[in-house]
């Protein structure tokens, strides 16, 4: 991990919370490259004892957060309830939940009823 | 017993067996229009084993919508068993007699409907040709009858219901050679009505086994839900979610406690699948959220993960998605 390209993005959250830093490590890079994100950058969520992931998805507008997480880690709504505290309110984070084979899953995580797509 | 529970506007919910049945037409109606409980038919004919579609009284409800009733003073709880009480001699007499009445009444209109359509009361036709053959035949009998009559001595029972055509010698039957249909005992059909609802039966006495509130349920033994925390947390997520309005089914087609309807379930699909997390430290598997997040947008629905907090008793809502890309 710590000779990928990607790596320096992620050094500093990686060293403070390290049980998180490898779904972090996948989500990014998966971001990236795979999604093709832009102006991807990392925040720090104290609270939640791990990093996220803040970026535009390709031809967008709306900035979009994103929670990575493993699919072998134990959540809880107060987890969920709180990181959405802790990222201010937005209308939905994206939980990003990574697999042992590398795959990733994105969910869309809102606080209420959501509203129907059209 | 609870002697305030005698409103005459409160719903009666039969309890039996820890269940809650509505067997009132008129209740189910307002139930559902005026309170937004839907509940299940569960009534069948018992021929028809696998009904599916088309079903009767009674209405069973969820134990959360009991709850919510109940609180919300709508309803009382009656002890259905013990509403019953035993009918004295009188009341037995009454019920008879009714009965006998009902009875005799559909036999004179059977008589009046045979006669209508020209067939006698007793199944005979009554066309000119019928009614000569027939006046021979009983000449003939009453010939046969008499001849055998000179021959036996004692006269045995007269078993008149027995009119048979041809007499063998080793019958003891004295033939009377006369139809008396009412010595026969009715010869028509007829049908006992099975009544739905109790309220009509003169020894059953709902007011007097009604619970008003879920603790005076909960101490004579016929109501005990919620009785842990998973059972309150339910309770907790059905009123939060009635409380927005909405209407609300079983969810195991969908893969969910609850099915969230914007109006009546007739009208509309439901928008979203509800599931009850019982508290906020209860750990969620991610593979939870894949599972219900995919199902529910396959169906063209959102999934609510809503947790129920015991200690503030406050509902928290989350929807999950898919997100569309991944």
């Amino acid at each position: 991990m710590e000779n990928h390209v990607s790596f320096p993005a992620l050094a500093s959250l990686a060293k403070t919370y390290p049980q998180a830093a490898s779904s972090l490590f996948a989500t990014y890079n998966d971001l990236q490259h795979a999604q093709r994100w832009e102006d991807l950058t990392v925040v720090d969520l104290p609270e939640c004892k791990r990093g996220a992931l803040k970026g535009r998805r390709p031809n967008s507008k709306d900035t979009l957060f994103v929670l990575p997480c493993s699919m072998s880690e134990p959540l809880s709504t107060s987890w969920l309830s709180n990181a959405l505290k802790e990222l201010d309110e937005p209308d939905g984070i994206y939980l990003a939940i990574s697999t042992e084979d590398s795959s990733i899953v994105y969910y869309r995580i809102s606080r209420g009823f959501a509203k129907p797509s059209l | 017993m609870d002697s305030s529970s005698s409103t005459p506007d409160k719903i009666r919910l039969s309890v039996s067996n820890h269940q809650a049945h509505v067997w009132n037409v008129p209740d189910i109606a307002r139930l559902r229009s005026e309170h937004r409980i839907c509940g299940l038919l569960g009534g069948t004919l018992p021929h028809l084993a696998q009904q599916n579609v088309f079903l009767g009284v009674p209405l069973i409800l969820m134990p959360e919508e009991v709850v919510l009733l109940v609180q919300n003073e709508v309803a009382v709880l009656v002890d259905d068993a013990n509403a019953h009480d035993t009918p004295g001699p009188e009341e037995k007499q009454l019920w008879e007699d009714q009965r006998a009445t009902m009875i005799q009444k559909q036999l004179v209109q059977k008589a009046k409907a045979k006669e209508d359509e020209g067939i006698s009361p007793n199944n005979k036709s009554t066309s000119e040709a019928a009614i000569r053959k027939r006046q021979e035949r009983e000449l003939k009998k009453a010939a046969a009858a008499a001849a055998q009559k000179a021959k036996q001595e004692s006269g045995d029972a007269d078993l008149s219901v027995f009119n048979t055509e041809a007499t063998s010698s080793g019958d003891p039957a004295v033939e009377s050679g006369r139809e008396t249909p009412s010595s026969k005992g009715p010869s028509q059909p007829y049908a006992i009505t099975i009544p739905t609802s109790s309220n009509s039966v003169s020894w059953y006495h709902s007011d007097a086994h009604a619970f008003s509130t879920l603790d005076a349920a909960r101490e004579s033994g016929i109501w005990l839900y919620p009785s842990n925390e998973e059972e309150r947390a339910r309770c907790g997520v059905f009123r939060a979610l009635w409380e927005k309005d909405y209407y609300l089914g079983n969810g195991i087609k969908f893969g969910g406690e609850y099915l969230v309807y914007p109006g009546d379930p007739l009208r509309y699909h439901s928008h979203f699948v509800a599931t009850v997390h019982i508290s906020p430290e209860n750990p969620l598997r991610p593979m939870e959220i894949v599972a219900h997040g995919r199902l529910g947008t396959a169906t063209k629905k959102a999934h609510l993960i809503c947790t129920w907090d015991d200690k503030t008793s406050s509902v928290d809502i989350l929807s999950i998605e898919w997100s569309g890309f991944g």
